[in-house]
């Protein structure tokens, strides 16, 4: 794939995390699943499980030690060609020296739902001063997930056609302000700090136009956003919590800038030379030296300088600590004894459902029953799930000759996304009850040493904004994970009115957790159990339901 | 069920105008859904098959409901006791042929092993009258609760013919519970004036029934 890179290129470098399914172009990004494009349909679209998206030493290209981009999914999309060297396994990303573990994303959300704003720090600095290696040593340092690099590269103005000719006789002024789109990038930038999911354009080199593709950026903790005229917009500079200039000295920055334009892009000497005399030079002087005043911390050397990225990271780290906070603890421990909110919809407890309950519940139970009776069970819960959809009257023909006054689904958008690994379970019912259903996929798991849920990995439909979701997990105990995913969806555009949190069993602090963050999400379950125990299973509960259904549990000793 | 439901108010008409032993199935928009699309003379016969099939297992499901239980403990994996009931073994299904039997697949997905009879009964072309041409069932069918399957009723001659036959077996009438999906008010009361000890749980009850069940899930119209 890296192959099919256009090698043109302005001044700094773009990179960033994600894609989308159709993004067929453009050089691939080292991505923890392993998977390789099953749904290139353009139903679906990705979003990134962890993104760390900066390359990691994007210049000079990093020889050797790297497998083949094909196998992995087309992640990031970038115009620069170096960025394509990058190695990919499960679950890790390697880069020179070190190991990233791809760990999910912790909570990115308070108690009551709402938002934690991500950290966003921008870095400043002329063309070739090695904001990017900044960038990507902070990211290195950091030694976190969930961490989007941002650059303004993917926003410059699209050109017209005498632009165009311009560009290709390198009279075109790519660092003035006015060929930014600043607009775009104060509205990106913004949906980014509200943890929202953006589509940021990718700026094609070579026709000065925005491709018809948009990479995803979606979950970032983190955010880092880079460019030469970073520091420019008043509005940009407000958005920024950490304000980071690299300074480089001109000399050298020419010198980096004719090596790369001359022996990476095959440009001829003149015309870099001209450019930069008449161009990159004068728009240093005017516009990028003086956006030092606005900087928090001055960077000389660039990336080599070891001390001042400690520092950085340093009070990086100290930052979110501050925000960070015990999500699970908090939640298992309120609203003790309080009647139960009237969004949620237990059903009937029938004779039935007490049996299948008691099958599943035992802990002597063979696993191949335990999987009967809790597809019953599921089965049951989802054919109730559908009968809380909207209806409409509708009046049909019958064979024998007369009108029926009957009743139709008033929407046929509805998805189904599953809370791996325990949700999937419940993936073949939805199926079984609702033809052709979508079914996208959420996977959040729960760090043992912090006991909190983290999210690790996402797949949803890419109309999701539109659809009624049933969001699906075998058993809700403190709500922690439940909530993490609701907040993924209205992250994504979701209504919080279209989504129903669909469960075999609730314990009754999950569901006040839910209602309290969420009022409006709807929430179906078969069972409330008044306790959560130390180790956040339900009392009495199911035990592991995941463990139980997929033979995984720990043997006894 | 949730009596004080609204939409089950009709329900409890029901019950009181034909008394206990008739049991609707707890009407919701979803099963009014699926009824819709099994009424609509429009729809395919795949789609038919599909939502005959989910209207099926609710109606299995609801009917085993209606089967004794005894309360019974057990532990569950964290330790705890869940107070839980036990469902008595020594049920059986009994189809009637040929409708009924697509029933069969919606109580096999809930029991796996239970034991399935048949009964054919045939109605004479020209006296309308039902006749049992042809019955197999468990051995000890006189000791078993008997969940009998047919989906449309509509004067109830084909049930009463194989109630009847249940009976020359042993089979007592209150151990006899009819798994209906559509049925007329008349042969609610035909069968229970017959027959007033046994259940019988429909999804519906209405003057029309919808007579081209059998074909249509079969494939043979």
């Amino acid at each position: 794939m890296a192959a099919k890179i256009t090698t043109f290129e302005p001044p700094s470098s773009a990179s960033s995390d994600s894609d989308c399914a159709e993004t067929q172009a453009d050089v691939s990004e080292v991505f923890p699943d392993g998977e390789l494009d099953e749904e290139r349909s353009g139903d679906y679209y990705t979003t990134p499980a962890s993104p760390i998206t900066v390359p990691y030493c994007p210049r000079p290209p990093s020889a050797g030690s790297q497998k083949s981009p094909k196998a992995r999914r087309q992640r990031t999309t970038s115009i620069n060609k170096s960025a394509a060297k990058k190695t990919a396994t499960e679950s890790v990303l390697r880069t020179q020296h070190r190991t990233i573990y791809t760990a999910g994303r912790p909570p990115w959300y308070n108690l009551a739902g709402q938002q934690v704003e991500p950290f966003i720090i921008g870095i400043c600095g002329g063309s070739a001063s090695g904001k990017t290696s900044v960038a990507a040593k902070i990211i290195a340092d950091l030694d976190m997930p969930w961490v989007t690099l941002l650059s303004m590269d993917s926003f410059y103005k699209v050109l017209n056609e005498k632009q165009h000719q311009l560009a290709h006789n390198n009279e075109y002024n790519f660092d003035h302000p006015d060929a930014f789109d600043f607009d775009i990038l104060i509205e990106t930038l913004q949906r980014l700090k509200e943890g929202r999911k953006v589509e940021v354009p990718i700026y094609n080199f070579v026709t000065h136009a925005r491709d018809t593709q948009t990479k995803t950026m979606y979950g970032a903790n983190v955010i880092i956003f880079e460019g030469i005229l970073a520091f420019y917009n008043p509005k940009l500079l407000n958005m920024l919590d950490m304000k980071v200039f690299v300074d480089t000295d001109a000399d050298i920055r020419l010198a980096r800038r004719l090596k790369r334009d001359i022996s990476e892009r095959g440009r001829d000497l003149d015309g870099v030379i001209k450019q930069y005399t008449k161009m990159v030079q004068p728009a240093f002087n005017h516009y990028i030296a003086p956006l030092m005043v606005h900087a928090d911390i001055i960077v000389p050397r660039g990336g080599e300088n070891e001390v001042a990225i400690h520092l950085i990271v340093q009070h990086v780290h100290a930052q979110l600590q501050l925000r960070g906070f015990k999500l699970r603890e908090e939640l298992a421990h309120s609203y003790v004894g309080q009647p139960l909110p009237d969004t949620v919809h237990l059903l009937p407890t029938t004779p039935q459902i007490r049996g299948l309950h008691t099958f599943i519940r035992n802990k002597d139970t063979p696993r191949d029953e335990f999987i009967f009776y809790s597809k019953r069970l599921i089965r049951l819960v989802i054919e109730y799930t559908l009968s809380l959809m909207a209806f409409v009257e509708k009046v049909v023909e019958t064979p024998q000759g007369v009108c029926y006054n009957g009743k139709r689904m008033a929407t046929n958008k509805i998805c189904g996304v599953s809370i791996l690994r325990a949700g999937e379970t419940m993936e073949q019912a939805v199926c079984d009850v609702y033809k052709d259903i979508r079914i996208g996929k959420i996977l959040i798991q729960t760090n043992f040493s912090t006991g909190e849920p983290e999210l690790f990995y996402l797949r949803l439909p890419k109309d999701i904004k539109d659809y009624k979701v049933i969001l699906m997990d075998a058993t809700v105990a403190t709500g922690a994970a439940a909530m993490m995913a609701i907040r993924v969806l209205l992250d994504h555009d979701v209504l919080e009115s279209n989504i129903l949190i669909v469960s075999l069993l609730m314990a009754e602090s999950g569901v006040h957790s839910i209602a309290y963050a969420f009022p409006k999400v709807q929430i179906v379950t078969s069972a409330i159990d008044p306790e959560v125990n130390d180790k956040f299973y339900v009392m009495p509960g199911i035990g592991n339901f995941g463990d139980r259904y997929f033979g995984t549990e720990p043997s006894e000793e | 069920m949730g009596s004080s439901d609204p939409e089950l108010l009709s329900t409890h008409e029901n019950c009181i105008e034909y008394g206990t032993n008739l049991k609707i199935l707890a009407s919701n928009d979803q099963v009014k859904e699926l009824q819709t699309i099994l009424r609509d003379r429009n729809t395919s016969r795949s789609d038919f098959k599909f939502y005959a099939d989910r209207l099926i297992r609710l109606v299995i499901e609801e009917s085993l409901n209606q089967l004794p239980f005894t309360d019974c403990k057990v532990i569950t994996p964290t330790g705890a006791t869940y107070n839980g009931l036990k469902y008595q073994s020594g049920n059986c299904g009994v189809s009637i042929v040929r409708s009924g039997e697509a029933m069969e697949q919606g109580l096999r997905d809930c029991c796996r092993s239970i034991r399935i009879g048949k009964i054919l009964v045939e109605s004479d072309a020209d006296t309308h009258e039902a006749k049992v041409v042809y019955a197999r069932f468990p051995e000890n069918i006189a000791q078993r609760q008997v969940l009998l399957m047919y989906p449309i009723m509509s004067t109830g001659n084909t049930v009463a013919q194989a109630v009847n036959v249940l009976k020359e077996h042993g089979v007592k009438e209150d151990c006899i519970i009819l798994s209906n999906l559509f049925c007329t008010p008349l042969a609610v009361k035909t069968v229970m004036d017959s027959f007033p000890k046994m259940k019988i749980l429909t999804s519906e009850l209405h003057p029309v029934a919808p007579n081209h069940f059998g074909q249509k899930y079969f494939g043979t119209d």
